[in-house]
């Protein structure tokens, strides 16, 4: 029916107009998850940007993370991420999520959560502002519009 | 020339396609009035398109556990009832596409549809979440059913006919000459809107979806384009709820013609979507057994009142 170029200018459109996203704790001190259910409030209104809160990774196209992932959660958020149906982006929330952050060298966790899952987006800050991480999510956006 | 111009009736106008573009419409307006009652901007005006494209654009997962020809097939049942029930309520002359004695029946028991087959999407899908999903859905449906069925069977029961159409031509006039009947179609109008945010399951009653104890109750494990579908078909029962209450008790298109009656009729179902907008922005959800209570203690009692005063008044021959 469309030219396929029409097609998947369109589909790119979409994606990059409506990111549902997740959001999961995987060990963290609970600091930037505090700081991005703020994101999610009225006040900053992150629906402006069709952003929207899922409840299930299989509604969500980015899986917001925030904590070092230890050794427990390792394989749990790997099922999440791996629930999540195509094309699903990560973005990686605070200096635990980006480096192991007060937690690295421990004896239980990674280095940062791009040993366990491919992250497209990093938000530094211990803990980022509600700011921070909506525009780490625009910049996730921004990266999809040119990359198609 | 006849069967092309039904097919038209049924396929683009005011059949499936503008039933499609007002169900984008209305879950923006629905979108954007929410956001501005609390303050804040609200999605774009294409919002709705974007995520629908981007849902049906999506992988779609089956997962092992479900039943697979129940779980890929039930989002078409659904759909498929909404856009039916939609053709028997007048739009754009006095009569439907289609329009026969008792289709208000129909149309209620079509709208029960999409309902059962939340609860089946649920069993189907063979997880904790969607189980506990459906089953709310099914105790929720026998709290809001029967004062919705009341609350429509009010009207109908004064005017002596089970015809949306005639309904919609005759309350106004009819109400006009005997005012005393105001006190049970208004009964029955907001017994209607309240049941109708059940049955749509909107805040307060959105306890089947609970985000915050059951993830996404009977949608938790649809995904892509089967989501998009169940998606689609919940936002067009919100047409076909508002513009049903519309035109059974504000007269919806009444008996004009041509470009009168559409506006009349989308004028009372902005209405409508305004008034359910309102109240999803002013309550918190409640628990199950808050809203079987309500629903048996409050809503059925108001709906039986209202049509106890049809009975005795005009079947009596009182007034």
């Amino acid at each position: 029916m469309l030219p396929q170029a029409v097609l998947s200018k369109i589909i790119n459109w979409s994606r990059y107009t409506s990111p549902w996203i997740i959001h999961f704790n995987a060990g963290g001190c609970n600091g930037c998850d505090i700081e991005t259910l703020a994101a999610l409030t009225p006040r900053f209104d992150v629906e402006r940007f069709g952003i929207l809160l899922k409840g299930t990774p299989r509604h969500a196209d980015v899986l917001v993370v925030t904590g070092p992932s230890n050794q427990q959660i390792k394989d749990r958020l790997r099922r999440i991420y791996d629930q999540m149906p195509h094309p699903k982006f990560v973005v990686a929330v605070g200096s635990c999520a980006i480096s192991g952050g007060v937690f690295r060298g421990c004896y239980n966790t990674q280095g940062g959560m791009d040993e366990v899952l491919p992250v497209t987006a990093y938000v530094p800050g211990c803990p980022p502002r509600p700011d921070a991480i909506i525009q780490g999510i625009y910049v996730l956006l921004e990266k999809l519009k040119k990359g198609g | 020339m006849n069967a092309l111009w039904l097919i038209f009736q049924v396929l683009v106008f005011p059949g499936f396609l503008f039933l499609a573009v007002c169900a984008l419409v209305l879950q923006w307006l629905d979108r954007k009035l929410y956001a501005r009652f609390q303050n804040r901007v609200g999605p774009p005006f294409i919002q709705p398109l974007a995520d629908l494209i981007k849902l049906f654009s999506k992988e779609t997962i089956v997962p092992k556990n479900a039943e697979q020809g129940l779980f890929r097939n039930l989002p078409y049942f659904s759909f498929a009832a909404v856009v039916t029930s939609f053709l028997s309520i007048p739009i754009y002359t006095a009569n439907a596409v289609v329009s026969y004695p008792g289709d208000l029946v129909i149309i209620a028991y079509l709208l029960t549809i999409p309902t059962l087959v939340m609860a089946l999407a649920g069993w189907s899908s063979c997880t904790a979440y969607s189980i506990i999903g459906g089953i709310r859905t099914l105790s929720q449906l026998f709290a809001y059913e029967v004062p919705f069925f009341l609350a429509l069977l009010t009207p109908a029961l004064l005017l002596g006919t089970w015809n949306i159409a005639e309904i919609s031509q005759r309350l106004p006039a009819f109400l006009m000459a005997n005012p005393f009947y105001f006190i049970p179609v208004i009964l029955a109008f907001l017994v209607g809107v309240i049941s109708l945010q059940g049955k749509l399951e909107r805040k307060p009653f959105d306890i089947p979806d609970a985000e915050t104890e059951i993830v996404a109750g009977p949608f938790t494990e649809y995904s892509g384009r089967l989501f998009g579908i169940f998606r689609l078909s919940l936002d067009m029962e919100f047409v076909v709820g508002a513009s049903l209450l519309a035109s059974v008790f504000l007269g919806g298109a009444t008996s004009f013609f041509g470009i009168p009656a559409i506006l009349s009729y989308l004028i009372k179902t902005l209405f409508i979507v305004f008034v359910l907008a309102y109240i999803k922005s002013a309550v918190a959800r409640i628990r199950i057994d808050q809203m079987i209570r309500f629903g048996w203690r409050v809503l059925a009692p108001l709906s039986l009142l209202g049509m106890l005063l049809v009975v005795i008044f005009n079947k009596g021959g009182l007034l």
